[in-house]
């Protein structure tokens, strides 16, 4: 058994701190008051290769396994959950065409999103579809040597911001069983009849992009089919051990920037006449929150190294995304109470991150589905 | 052509500290790549980018420990590393500048570069001398405190811009090979990418003793010894107000009144 990491995981680590700390966290308040994409730190981000560091390196990636791409979202989000998000999602959908993708996709498709040239998004959720995946009603036709697509997504993540998305469509309304007739197909931002309005008023994670998109007959080449025809729910179904490792390394993130951030106010913050952090109600929170933060941080390299091992880890994922997203919130909560009054206004990183905490424990599956998950493999049911 | 940067894995220091003896408490310190030296590599990176380098070989004198701190050289450019070390440096308290010169010129004699590129200080112990001391040592042109060069070294002239006291600035040709003591400023350090951070695993560091080197062990021994470190008390308070200038002149201006400054 080994705990460490390798002296490359270690540099990497501290780099990507010494980038966070110089050029992310000067301008995090900026960004989360006034929501907009932080285009010049993703380029920058994009030159040291964080954005699609899990691109092969053919296609011009650096080739970093789940938990090397663990390490850095950790990292990342730690200093600020809204710009973390956007750097990381500009490869977002890429998974399925590394996976799926033929030689021809791949240099079209990864090779810009590792260049920093273009930006991807995944487009599933859908007004009516949430965390039920297989009621997707966006829906592809054939006409020709072309697709037609036609329909609305929700939430999307670089939605006004993205230069393609990987869309899940229904494209066999007739095909029996209720996860068969979808498929995957990458849909440009400029293709005549695609729309995206920007969603504002989010209450975390600000800096990144989200918006709905409309598909008004959008028509786009049937060599933008990503794997197989009609069976796209099984290929997204395969990622989400690794996006829900990912997620989980957000949450690890969060609570440890929380953490860093109480400590320091309360060695700072006198009261009676010595800093609170003599008190042993704020030493208590703090080693709770060192404890649980530590803990979820095991839990999501152990899935990371399964997910890299090509262990089937589903339920560790699932444990790992749910405990960890909980540990955000919990220790953002702490955190923002060893604050006080301070931590109620933006003048500290806590109030955000407090806020930023939140949407860990609703993306890539709600808490709920996560413990769905977990009981669903304990009793040995199928899904 | 050739470039050996000389490179230091310094300690930092918590703004909180205390001082035990002659040194500050271990629990304060932290360690980092030596913030000139990040300028000098970078400058060395650029050269060898535009076609004007070959080779850009880096040399510490560390432990073992510092080589994740000397990778990042590596992981920014820099092509192989040097690492000198020795059961003879473990015992020593200060490495003073003839020590490091008697080193780093047996170093510099067996990788024969055309361009030696050091930091102008260290962040730590701030000697300032090394650079300079080498290239007295080695008989090589030299030129201190260079905050701009021109990356031509057209006819084996480095033209390098220097930085004098009161914002002053001398324009100097030196001869090659020269040693130049790099400034902070002089450029822009990037960050290590991913794949350079990957690459550099790779890359040969060569770990070298005394002996290997040729040197004698009584040659780290040094003149200097520490005899002190203490805190300087402050002669001066300083008051900062934070809000807008509207909010805070006025008690800017009182304060004023009060040191008896304004009437």
């Amino acid at each position: 058994m080994e705990f460490g990491l390798t002296e490359e995981q270690q540099q990497i680590r501290e780099e990507v701190q010494r980038f966070a700390e110089n050029e992310i966290v000067p301008q995090a308040t900026a960004f989360d008051e006034e929501e907009t994409f932080p285009h010049d730190i993703v380029d920058q981000a994009a030159e040291m290769g964080l954005v699609g560091s899990s691109i092969p390196i053919e296609y011009g990636g650096a080739g970093y396994s789940t938990l090397d791409t663990v390490i850095i979202a950790e990292e990342l989000f730690s200093y600020d959950p809204g710009i973390a998000l956007s750097i990381l999602a500009c490869s977002f959908g890429t998974e399925a065409i590394m996976e799926f993708g033929t030689e021809g996709q791949k240099e079209r498709f990864l090779e810009p999103v590792a260049a920093g040239e273009k930006i991807s998004g995944a487009a599933i959720s859908e007004p009516d579809t949430g965390s039920d995946v297989s009621s997707v009603s966006t829906k592809a036709e054939k006409d020709g040597d072309e697709w037609v697509v036609n329909g609305n997504k929700m939430w999307i993540t670089n939605g006004t911001v993205g230069d393609f998305f990987v869309v899940l469509c229904k494209t066999n309304p007739d095909a029996e069983g209720r996860y068969n007739g979808f498929s995957q197909i990458v849909v440009e931002s400029d293709r005549d009849g695609f729309e995206a309005d920007k969603i504002t008023g989010k209450m975390g994670i600000r800096a990144s992009d989200t918006a709905e998109l409309i598909f008004d007959d959008v028509r786009v080449p049937e060599e933008n089919l990503i794997g197989t025809r009609d069976a796209a729910f099984m290929q997204q179904m395969q990622f989400f051990d690794a996006t829900r490792a990912g997620v989980a390394a957000q949450g690890v993130g969060i609570a440890k920037g929380a953490l860093r951030n109480a400590l320091e106010y309360a060695q700072d913050r006198e009261q009676f006449g010595q800093s609170i952090s003599e008190f042993q109600a704020i030493q208590h929170k703090l080693a709770e929150m060192a404890t649980e933060t530590e803990a979820a941080r095991n839990l999501t390299y152990k899935a990371a190294w399964n997910v890299e091992q090509g262990n089937d880890v589903t339920k560790l994922a699932s444990m790992a995304k749910e405990h960890a997203s909980r540990t955000a919130v919990e220790v953002a909560n702490e955190a923002l109470q060893i604050h006080g009054g301070a931590g109620y206004v933006n003048d500290f990183p806590v109030e955000r991150f407090y806020r930023d905490a939140k949407i860990t424990q609703i993306y890539e599956g709600t808490t709920e589905i996560q413990k769905n998950v977990i009981a669903r493999e304990l009793l040995g049911k199928g899904f | 052509m050739k470039i050996l940067v000389t490179v230091k894995e310094v300690a930092t220091v918590e703004d909180e500290f205390e001082i035990e003896g002659t040194a500050i408490a271990d629990q304060y310190l932290g360690e980092d790549l030596n913030e000139w030296d990040d300028y000098a590599i970078e400058e060395a990176v650029q050269l060898q980018e535009n076609g004007v380098a070959d080779e850009v070989v880096t040399v510490t004198i560390g432990p073992e420990d510092c080589e994740q701190t000397i990778r990042q050289a590596l992981a920014k450019g820099a092509d192989r590393a040097i690492r000198v070390w020795d059961d003879a440096l473990e015992g020593v308290d200060l490495l003073d500048v003839g020590a490091k010169r008697s080193i780093l010129q047996e170093v510099i004699a067996a990788e024969d570069p055309d361009l030696v590129l050091t930091g102008v200080q260290s962040g730590d112990d701030s000697w300032g001398a090394t650079g300079v001391s080498l290239a007295e040592e080695l008989d090589y042109e030299w030129a201190a405190v260079v905050n701009h060069l021109e990356h031509d070294l057209d006819d084996g002239i480095a033209a390098v811009r220097r930085e004098l006291e009161g914002g002053v600035e001398e324009l100097t040709d030196v001869e090659l090979p020269a040693v130049l003591s790099i400034q902070t400023g002089i450029n822009e350090p990037r960050y290590a990418s991913l794949r350079g951070i990957r690459q550099a695993q790779r890359k040969p560091l060569d770990v070298q003793t005394l002996g290997d080197l040729g040197v004698d062990e009584s040659a780290v021994e040094g003149a200097v010894t520490l005899t002190d470190m203490y805190e300087p008390e402050s002669e001066s308070d300083v008051t900062v107000w934070e809000g807008s200038a509207d909010e805070t002149a006025s008690e800017l201006g009182e304060l004023l009144r009060d040191k008896g400054v304004a009437p």
